[in-house]
Protein backbone atom coordinates (compact mmCIF):
# COMPACT_ATOMS: atom_id res chain seq x y z
CA UNK A 1 0.00 0.00 0.00
CA UNK A 2 1.10 3.60 -0.54
CA UNK A 3 1.83 5.37 2.90
CA UNK A 4 0.55 8.96 2.57
CA UNK A 5 0.53 9.90 6.31
CA UNK A 6 3.76 10.99 6.35
CA UNK A 7 5.02 14.04 7.69
CA UNK A 8 6.44 16.53 5.56
CA UNK A 9 8.55 19.41 7.84
CA UNK A 10 9.61 21.75 4.48
CA UNK A 11 5.91 21.94 3.63
CA UNK A 12 5.59 25.23 5.38
CA UNK A 13 8.44 27.18 3.62
CA UNK A 14 6.00 28.67 0.95
CA UNK A 15 3.37 29.84 4.08
CA UNK A 16 3.85 33.86 4.61
CA UNK A 17 5.05 34.23 8.34
CA UNK A 18 2.99 36.76 9.61
CA UNK A 19 2.24 36.54 13.31
CA UNK A 20 -0.69 38.73 13.10
CA UNK A 21 -1.99 36.38 10.82
CA UNK A 22 -2.18 33.68 13.14
CA UNK A 23 -5.37 34.19 14.35
CA UNK A 24 -6.23 31.08 16.36
CA UNK A 25 -7.89 29.75 19.50
CA UNK A 26 -5.14 29.15 21.18
CA UNK A 27 -5.00 28.25 25.28
CA UNK A 28 -2.27 30.09 27.93
CA UNK A 29 -0.24 26.75 27.24
CA UNK A 30 0.30 27.51 23.77
CA UNK A 31 0.52 30.86 23.94
CA UNK A 32 3.41 29.82 26.25
CA UNK A 33 5.11 27.62 23.75
CA UNK A 34 4.39 29.96 20.78
CA UNK A 35 6.40 33.09 22.97
CA UNK A 36 9.43 30.40 23.54
CA UNK A 37 9.40 29.75 20.16
CA UNK A 38 9.93 33.95 19.29
CA UNK A 39 12.33 34.05 22.41
CA UNK A 40 14.38 31.73 20.61
CA UNK A 41 14.01 32.00 16.72
CA UNK A 42 17.27 33.92 16.45
CA UNK A 43 18.86 31.30 17.94
CA UNK A 44 17.23 28.81 15.81
CA UNK A 45 18.20 30.55 12.69
CA UNK A 46 22.05 30.55 14.32
CA UNK A 47 22.27 26.78 15.03
CA UNK A 48 20.19 26.17 11.86
CA UNK A 49 23.04 27.58 9.61
CA UNK A 50 26.10 25.83 12.14
CA UNK A 51 24.37 22.60 11.28
CA UNK A 52 23.93 23.10 7.76
CA UNK A 53 27.83 24.35 7.21
CA UNK A 54 28.68 21.71 9.05
CA UNK A 55 26.80 18.99 7.01
CA UNK A 56 28.04 20.97 3.96
CA UNK A 57 32.04 20.63 5.04
CA UNK A 58 32.14 17.10 6.46
CA UNK A 59 30.37 15.21 3.62
CA UNK A 60 32.64 17.69 1.08
CA UNK A 61 35.72 16.96 3.14
CA UNK A 62 34.55 12.85 2.96
CA UNK A 63 34.18 13.28 -1.08
CA UNK A 64 30.57 12.96 -0.98
CA UNK A 65 28.61 14.67 -3.62
CA UNK A 66 24.63 15.36 -2.46
CA UNK A 67 22.15 16.65 -4.81
CA UNK A 68 20.85 19.18 -2.35
CA UNK A 69 20.72 20.50 1.55
CA UNK A 70 18.05 21.63 2.46
CA UNK A 71 17.16 23.45 5.53
CA UNK A 72 14.42 25.80 7.30
CA UNK A 73 13.24 27.04 10.47
CA UNK A 74 9.63 26.32 11.10
CA UNK A 75 7.23 29.24 10.36
CA UNK A 76 4.95 30.87 13.21
CA UNK A 77 1.85 30.04 11.57
CA UNK A 78 2.58 26.59 10.61
CA UNK A 79 4.18 26.42 14.75
CA UNK A 80 0.54 27.77 15.55
CA UNK A 81 -1.28 25.81 13.49
CA UNK A 82 -0.08 22.50 14.51
CA UNK A 83 -0.69 24.05 18.15
CA UNK A 84 -4.11 24.70 17.54
CA UNK A 85 -4.50 20.84 16.29
CA UNK A 86 -3.08 19.39 19.41
CA UNK A 87 -0.94 21.30 21.29
CA UNK A 88 -1.54 19.82 24.12
CA UNK A 89 0.23 16.93 23.11
CA UNK A 90 3.47 18.98 23.87
CA UNK A 91 4.83 20.21 27.46
CA UNK A 92 7.42 22.90 26.36
CA UNK A 93 8.76 24.02 22.78
CA UNK A 94 11.74 21.07 23.48
CA UNK A 95 8.69 18.96 23.05
CA UNK A 96 8.36 19.82 19.58
CA UNK A 97 11.10 18.26 16.92
CA UNK A 98 10.74 19.36 13.79
CA UNK A 99 10.91 23.66 14.98
CA UNK A 100 14.27 23.25 12.93
CA UNK A 101 14.45 21.11 9.94
CA UNK A 102 17.56 19.87 7.29
CA UNK A 103 17.29 17.66 4.45
CA UNK A 104 20.01 15.91 3.05
CA UNK A 105 19.01 14.87 -1.04
CA UNK A 106 21.94 12.04 -2.21
CA UNK A 107 21.93 11.06 -6.14
CA UNK A 108 22.67 7.53 -4.78
CA UNK A 109 20.54 4.98 -2.28
CA UNK A 110 23.91 3.64 -1.01
CA UNK A 111 24.57 7.02 0.14
CA UNK A 112 21.90 8.08 2.18
CA UNK A 113 23.73 5.54 4.70
CA UNK A 114 26.95 7.37 4.33
CA UNK A 115 25.27 10.28 5.24
CA UNK A 116 23.50 8.82 7.96
CA UNK A 117 27.21 7.79 9.62
CA UNK A 118 28.08 11.34 8.78
CA UNK A 119 25.16 12.59 11.23
CA UNK A 120 25.57 10.33 13.48
CA UNK A 121 29.42 11.23 14.11
CA UNK A 122 28.51 14.94 13.92
CA UNK A 123 25.13 14.99 16.04
CA UNK A 124 24.03 13.39 19.27
CA UNK A 125 20.82 11.20 18.20
CA UNK A 126 17.65 10.27 19.81
CA UNK A 127 17.01 6.69 18.86
CA UNK A 128 13.74 6.63 20.29
CA UNK A 129 12.37 8.90 17.95
CA UNK A 130 14.19 8.42 15.18
CA UNK A 131 12.36 6.43 12.26
CA UNK A 132 14.00 4.44 9.10
CA UNK A 133 10.91 4.48 6.71
CA UNK A 134 12.99 2.29 4.45
CA UNK A 135 12.38 -0.32 6.84
CA UNK A 136 8.55 0.08 7.79
CA UNK A 137 6.84 -1.26 4.57
CA UNK A 138 5.96 -4.83 4.29
CA UNK A 139 7.30 -6.78 1.39
CA UNK A 140 4.89 -6.24 -0.53
CA UNK A 141 4.22 -2.18 -0.23
CA UNK A 142 5.71 0.32 -1.51
CA UNK A 143 5.94 4.04 -0.82
CA UNK A 144 7.41 6.87 0.96
CA UNK A 145 11.32 5.79 1.85
CA UNK A 146 13.73 8.24 3.89
CA UNK A 147 15.54 8.00 6.85
CA UNK A 148 14.60 10.62 9.89
CA UNK A 149 16.98 11.23 12.63
CA UNK A 150 15.86 13.37 15.34
CA UNK A 151 19.45 14.97 16.57
CA UNK A 152 20.97 17.27 19.01
CA UNK A 153 24.10 19.76 19.94
CA UNK A 154 25.84 20.49 23.13
CA UNK A 155 24.47 24.20 24.44
CA UNK A 156 21.02 23.95 22.89
CA UNK A 157 18.04 22.48 24.28
CA UNK A 158 16.15 22.56 21.58
CA UNK A 159 16.20 18.95 19.00
CA UNK A 160 15.99 18.91 15.24
CA UNK A 161 15.26 16.53 12.73
CA UNK A 162 17.60 15.56 9.43
CA UNK A 163 15.87 13.56 6.60
CA UNK A 164 18.27 11.96 4.30
CA UNK A 165 16.72 10.24 0.87
CA UNK A 166 17.58 9.86 -2.61
CA UNK A 167 16.78 12.39 -5.26
CA UNK A 168 14.46 9.91 -6.70
CA UNK A 169 12.84 9.56 -3.21
CA UNK A 170 12.40 13.23 -3.36
CA UNK A 171 10.67 13.38 -6.49
CA UNK A 172 8.45 11.09 -5.15
CA UNK A 173 7.53 12.26 -2.19
CA UNK A 174 6.72 15.62 -3.58
CA UNK A 175 4.67 14.87 -6.11
CA UNK A 176 2.85 12.75 -3.37
CA UNK A 177 2.44 15.70 -1.32
CA UNK A 178 1.24 17.80 -3.69
CA UNK A 179 -1.48 15.73 -4.51
CA UNK A 180 -1.91 13.69 -2.18
CA UNK A 181 -2.71 15.56 0.98
CA UNK A 182 -6.49 16.52 0.91
CA UNK A 183 -7.69 16.16 4.17
CA UNK A 184 -11.40 15.23 4.17
CA UNK A 185 -11.34 14.23 0.38
CA UNK A 186 -10.94 10.28 0.21
CA UNK A 187 -8.37 9.24 -2.16
CA UNK A 188 -9.59 7.23 -5.06
CA UNK A 189 -7.63 3.67 -5.08
CA UNK A 190 -6.99 4.25 -8.02
CA UNK A 191 -4.49 6.94 -7.06
CA UNK A 192 -3.05 5.47 -4.49
CA UNK A 193 -2.45 2.21 -6.77
CA UNK A 194 -0.57 4.10 -9.25
CA UNK A 195 1.46 5.85 -6.57
CA UNK A 196 2.54 2.94 -4.93
CA UNK A 197 3.43 1.85 -8.48
CA UNK A 198 5.54 4.49 -9.39
CA UNK A 199 7.21 4.22 -6.01
CA UNK A 200 8.29 0.50 -6.36
CA UNK A 201 9.52 1.81 -10.13
CA UNK A 202 11.51 4.23 -8.62
CA UNK A 203 13.14 2.05 -6.22
CA UNK A 204 14.17 -0.15 -8.77
CA UNK A 205 15.50 2.80 -10.47
CA UNK A 206 17.65 3.92 -7.73
CA UNK A 207 19.37 0.51 -7.47
CA UNK A 208 19.76 0.39 -11.19
CA UNK A 209 21.49 3.57 -10.71
CA UNK A 210 23.26 2.24 -7.79
CA UNK A 211 24.57 -0.66 -9.61
CA UNK A 212 26.46 1.16 -12.48
CA UNK A 213 28.15 3.37 -10.29
CA UNK A 214 29.47 -0.01 -8.98
CA UNK A 215 30.22 -1.30 -12.30
CA UNK A 216 31.67 1.95 -12.87
CA UNK A 217 34.09 2.07 -10.22
CA UNK A 218 34.84 -1.34 -10.86
CA UNK A 219 35.93 -1.22 -14.29
CA UNK A 220 38.06 2.05 -13.03
CA UNK A 221 39.52 -0.15 -10.58
CA UNK A 222 40.58 -2.99 -13.20
CA UNK A 223 42.03 -0.26 -15.68
CA UNK A 224 43.93 1.92 -13.56
CA UNK A 225 45.35 -2.36 -12.39
CA UNK A 226 46.15 -2.90 -16.05
CA UNK A 227 47.81 0.40 -16.45
CA UNK A 228 50.05 0.14 -13.53
CA UNK A 229 51.32 -3.29 -14.28
CA UNK A 230 51.81 -2.28 -17.98
CA UNK A 231 49.38 -3.94 -20.25
CA UNK A 232 48.60 -0.98 -22.18
CA UNK A 233 47.70 -2.56 -24.84
CA UNK A 234 44.57 -4.36 -23.56
CA UNK A 235 42.98 -0.44 -22.50
CA UNK A 236 41.25 0.75 -24.77
CA UNK A 237 41.73 4.55 -25.09
CA UNK A 238 38.27 6.62 -23.36
CA UNK A 239 38.32 9.53 -20.93
CA UNK A 240 38.91 7.45 -17.68
CA UNK A 241 41.43 4.87 -19.38
CA UNK A 242 43.01 8.04 -20.66
CA UNK A 243 43.12 9.90 -16.81
CA UNK A 244 44.36 6.69 -15.07
CA UNK A 245 47.41 7.03 -17.66
CA UNK A 246 47.82 10.35 -17.47
CA UNK A 247 48.64 9.57 -13.91
CA UNK A 248 51.76 8.12 -14.79
CA UNK A 249 52.91 11.43 -16.64
CA UNK A 250 54.25 9.72 -19.85
CA UNK A 251 55.34 12.69 -21.44
CA UNK A 252 57.74 13.77 -18.69
CA UNK A 253 60.87 12.89 -20.07
CA UNK A 254 59.97 14.22 -23.28
CA UNK A 255 59.09 18.04 -21.81
CA UNK A 256 62.23 17.47 -19.71
CA UNK A 257 64.05 17.43 -22.59
CA UNK A 258 62.72 20.32 -24.56
CA UNK A 259 62.83 22.28 -21.59
CA UNK A 260 66.66 21.48 -21.23
CA UNK A 261 67.23 23.44 -24.24
CA UNK A 262 66.47 26.48 -22.64
CA UNK A 263 66.52 26.11 -18.67
CA UNK A 264 63.01 26.59 -19.23
CA UNK A 265 60.77 26.44 -16.65
CA UNK A 266 57.35 23.41 -17.07
CA UNK A 267 53.83 24.91 -16.32
CA UNK A 268 51.62 22.00 -15.99
CA UNK A 269 48.09 21.60 -17.50
CA UNK A 270 45.67 19.25 -18.10
CA UNK A 271 46.25 16.91 -21.12
CA UNK A 272 42.57 15.68 -21.39
CA UNK A 273 41.88 18.15 -24.62
CA UNK A 274 44.30 15.46 -26.40
CA UNK A 275 42.44 12.11 -25.40
CA UNK A 276 39.75 13.66 -28.67
CA UNK A 277 43.97 14.13 -31.19
CA UNK A 278 44.83 10.75 -29.86
CA UNK A 279 41.42 9.56 -31.02
CA UNK A 280 41.31 11.06 -34.41
CA UNK A 281 44.80 10.40 -35.00
CA UNK A 282 43.94 6.43 -35.19
CA UNK A 283 45.10 5.71 -31.77
CA UNK A 284 42.75 2.83 -30.45
CA UNK A 285 44.48 1.83 -26.85
CA UNK A 286 46.85 3.20 -24.23
CA UNK A 287 49.53 0.80 -25.71
CA UNK A 288 49.06 2.75 -29.01
CA UNK A 289 50.46 6.27 -27.00
CA UNK A 290 53.25 4.59 -25.59
CA UNK A 291 54.43 3.37 -28.71
CA UNK A 292 54.00 6.82 -30.19
CA UNK A 293 55.74 8.28 -27.67
CA UNK A 294 58.64 5.59 -27.93
CA UNK A 295 58.68 6.06 -32.02
CA UNK A 296 58.26 9.78 -32.51
CA UNK A 297 59.55 11.42 -28.89
CA UNK A 298 62.99 11.82 -31.52
CA UNK A 299 60.96 13.78 -34.22
CA UNK A 300 59.23 16.14 -31.38
CA UNK A 301 62.27 17.05 -29.91
CA UNK A 302 63.51 18.05 -33.57
CA UNK A 303 60.03 20.17 -33.98
CA UNK A 304 61.04 21.80 -30.32
CA UNK A 305 64.66 22.29 -31.19
CA UNK A 306 63.85 24.32 -34.61
CA UNK A 307 61.19 26.56 -32.85
CA UNK A 308 62.36 27.16 -29.43
CA UNK A 309 66.35 26.41 -29.77
CA UNK A 310 67.16 29.60 -31.12
CA UNK A 311 65.19 31.72 -28.79
CA UNK A 312 65.40 32.73 -25.19
CA UNK A 313 61.46 31.39 -24.18
CA UNK A 314 62.40 30.17 -20.82
CA UNK A 315 58.54 29.06 -20.03
CA UNK A 316 56.42 26.34 -21.11
CA UNK A 317 53.81 24.30 -20.51
CA UNK A 318 53.74 20.50 -20.49
CA UNK A 319 51.34 20.20 -23.25
CA UNK A 320 54.30 20.90 -25.31
CA UNK A 321 55.49 17.12 -25.66
CA UNK A 322 51.98 15.99 -26.84
CA UNK A 323 51.38 18.45 -29.04
CA UNK A 324 54.98 17.94 -30.74
CA UNK A 325 54.73 14.09 -30.83
CA UNK A 326 51.31 14.59 -32.69
CA UNK A 327 52.86 17.14 -35.13
CA UNK A 328 55.74 14.25 -35.91
CA UNK A 329 52.97 11.53 -36.04
CA UNK A 330 50.77 13.02 -38.74
CA UNK A 331 53.62 14.22 -40.53
CA UNK A 332 55.08 10.90 -41.16
CA UNK A 333 51.71 9.38 -41.66
CA UNK A 334 51.41 11.68 -44.57
CA UNK A 335 48.54 13.74 -42.37
CA UNK A 336 49.91 16.85 -44.04
CA UNK A 337 49.04 20.05 -43.51
CA UNK A 338 45.18 18.97 -43.23
CA UNK A 339 45.99 16.93 -40.37
CA UNK A 340 47.92 19.42 -38.67
CA UNK A 341 45.06 21.78 -38.97
CA UNK A 342 42.31 19.37 -37.80
CA UNK A 343 44.72 18.84 -34.83
CA UNK A 344 44.26 22.67 -33.75
CA UNK A 345 40.97 22.48 -34.40
CA UNK A 346 39.93 19.74 -32.01
CA UNK A 347 42.36 21.94 -29.62
CA UNK A 348 41.57 25.07 -29.75
CA UNK A 349 38.36 25.26 -32.23
CA UNK A 350 38.01 26.14 -35.59
CA UNK A 351 39.98 28.96 -37.10
CA UNK A 352 41.60 30.14 -40.20
CA UNK A 353 44.75 30.84 -38.17
CA UNK A 354 44.79 26.79 -37.71
CA UNK A 355 45.43 27.04 -41.24
CA UNK A 356 48.42 29.40 -41.29
CA UNK A 357 50.26 27.24 -38.44
CA UNK A 358 49.61 23.92 -40.12
CA UNK A 359 51.29 25.39 -43.18
CA UNK A 360 54.29 26.88 -41.04
CA UNK A 361 54.47 23.76 -39.28
CA UNK A 362 54.82 21.42 -42.87
CA UNK A 363 57.60 23.93 -43.97
CA UNK A 364 59.55 24.17 -40.45
CA UNK A 365 59.63 20.40 -40.34
CA UNK A 366 60.16 19.20 -44.20
CA UNK A 367 64.02 19.28 -44.33
CA UNK A 368 63.66 17.60 -40.20
CA UNK A 369 66.13 14.57 -40.13
CA UNK A 370 62.94 13.02 -38.69
CA UNK A 371 61.02 13.68 -41.63
CA UNK A 372 63.79 11.88 -43.92
CA UNK A 373 64.03 8.95 -41.82
CA UNK A 374 63.18 5.64 -43.41
CA UNK A 375 60.99 3.34 -41.74
CA UNK B 1 54.15 49.86 -23.11
CA UNK B 2 50.78 50.82 -22.73
CA UNK B 3 48.00 49.44 -20.95
CA UNK B 4 44.61 50.69 -21.02
CA UNK B 5 42.04 49.07 -18.82
CA UNK B 6 38.14 49.49 -19.50
CA UNK B 7 35.21 47.42 -17.51
CA UNK B 8 31.57 47.30 -18.31
CA UNK B 9 29.60 44.86 -16.13
CA UNK B 10 31.25 41.84 -15.25
CA UNK B 11 33.20 41.95 -18.55
CA UNK B 12 36.83 44.02 -18.15
CA UNK B 13 38.99 44.82 -21.17
CA UNK B 14 43.08 45.88 -21.49
CA UNK B 15 44.39 46.65 -24.56
CA UNK B 16 47.96 46.00 -24.37
CA UNK B 17 49.71 48.21 -26.99
CA UNK B 18 53.20 47.93 -27.46
CA UNK B 19 56.31 45.40 -26.92
CA UNK B 20 56.09 43.07 -24.19
CA UNK B 21 59.62 42.27 -23.38
CA UNK B 22 61.12 41.85 -20.16
CA UNK B 23 61.85 45.63 -18.88
CA UNK B 24 58.15 46.18 -20.51
CA UNK B 25 56.66 42.94 -18.21
CA UNK B 26 57.89 44.96 -15.10
CA UNK B 27 56.97 48.10 -16.02
CA UNK B 28 53.29 47.13 -16.50
CA UNK B 29 52.95 44.26 -13.48
CA UNK B 30 51.45 47.04 -11.64
CA UNK B 31 48.43 46.89 -14.30
CA UNK B 32 48.49 43.49 -14.04
CA UNK B 33 47.77 43.32 -10.50
CA UNK B 34 44.80 45.44 -10.93
CA UNK B 35 43.46 42.88 -13.35
CA UNK B 36 44.04 40.11 -10.76
CA UNK B 37 40.47 42.05 -9.03
CA UNK B 38 38.89 41.34 -11.87
CA UNK B 39 39.56 37.83 -12.58
CA UNK B 40 36.24 36.34 -11.29
CA UNK B 41 34.86 37.90 -14.41
CA UNK B 42 35.48 37.87 -17.86
CA UNK B 43 39.21 39.56 -18.78
CA UNK B 44 39.87 39.86 -22.24
CA UNK B 45 43.30 40.86 -23.08
CA UNK B 46 43.04 42.61 -26.75
CA UNK B 47 46.40 42.16 -28.22
CA UNK B 48 45.39 43.93 -31.48
CA UNK B 49 48.51 46.55 -31.11
CA UNK B 50 50.45 44.06 -28.92
CA UNK B 51 53.91 43.72 -31.16
CA UNK B 52 56.12 41.26 -29.55
CA UNK B 53 55.54 39.27 -26.47
CA UNK B 54 58.34 37.49 -24.06
CA UNK B 55 58.49 34.87 -21.77
CA UNK B 56 58.10 37.55 -18.75
CA UNK B 57 55.03 38.24 -20.82
CA UNK B 58 53.72 35.03 -21.13
CA UNK B 59 54.43 34.60 -17.24
CA UNK B 60 51.74 37.94 -17.08
CA UNK B 61 49.51 36.08 -18.69
CA UNK B 62 49.64 32.94 -16.69
CA UNK B 63 49.41 34.50 -13.64
CA UNK B 64 46.30 35.80 -14.74
CA UNK B 65 44.58 32.59 -15.93
CA UNK B 66 45.44 31.47 -13.00
CA UNK B 67 43.80 33.70 -10.69
CA UNK B 68 41.14 33.63 -12.88
CA UNK B 69 40.70 29.94 -12.99
CA UNK B 70 40.85 30.10 -8.97
CA UNK B 71 38.07 32.61 -9.16
CA UNK B 72 36.19 30.69 -11.86
CA UNK B 73 36.25 33.31 -13.94
CA UNK B 74 37.87 33.62 -17.50
CA UNK B 75 40.76 34.98 -19.86
CA UNK B 76 40.50 35.54 -23.16
CA UNK B 77 43.25 36.83 -25.48
CA UNK B 78 41.93 38.66 -28.37
CA UNK B 79 43.42 39.36 -31.68
CA UNK B 80 47.42 38.31 -31.33
CA UNK B 81 49.35 38.75 -34.53
CA UNK B 82 51.11 35.80 -36.42
CA UNK B 83 54.30 35.92 -34.56
CA UNK B 84 52.35 36.10 -30.60
CA UNK B 85 50.35 33.09 -32.07
CA UNK B 86 53.69 31.31 -32.98
CA UNK B 87 55.22 31.93 -29.95
CA UNK B 88 52.02 30.41 -27.95
CA UNK B 89 51.87 27.69 -30.28
CA UNK B 90 55.81 26.53 -29.77
CA UNK B 91 55.23 27.14 -25.94
CA UNK B 92 52.38 24.89 -25.74
CA UNK B 93 50.53 28.19 -24.49
CA UNK B 94 47.99 27.72 -27.56
CA UNK B 95 45.18 25.80 -25.77
CA UNK B 96 45.81 27.58 -22.65
CA UNK B 97 43.64 30.23 -23.03
CA UNK B 98 40.73 31.04 -25.48
CA UNK B 99 41.91 32.83 -27.86
CA UNK B 100 39.54 35.29 -30.47
CA UNK B 101 40.40 36.48 -34.17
Amino acid sequence: MCETNKKNIFADRTIILTPMSANRHLDPHCRAILQEYEDNLPRFREVEAQVRDTLRRTLQDAGLAVAAIESRVKGYDSLAGKLELKGHKYKSLANLTDILGLRVITFYIDDVDKVASAVERLFTIDWENSVDKRKIHEIDSFGYLSLHYICSIPDFPYRFEIQMRTLLQHAWANMDHDTGYKSGVEIPKRYLRNMSRLAGMLELVDDEFSKIRIELTDYRRRVQALVRSGNLDEVPIDGDTFRSYMDLDPFAQLNKRIASMNQAEIQDVSLMPYLSVFKSIGLKTLGDIDRMIKDFSEGAYQIACYQIGLTDLDIISSSIGPQDLCIAYILKNGGGKAGIKHMFDLLNGESGNNDMMAEMLLEQSKDLPFMNKQG
Amino acid sequence: MEVKINTKDSVTTAQLIGRLDTPASQEISGDFDNLMQYAAGTVILDCTELEYISSSGLRLFLSLRKAAASKGGNVIVKAINKDIRSVFMMTGFLNLFEIQD
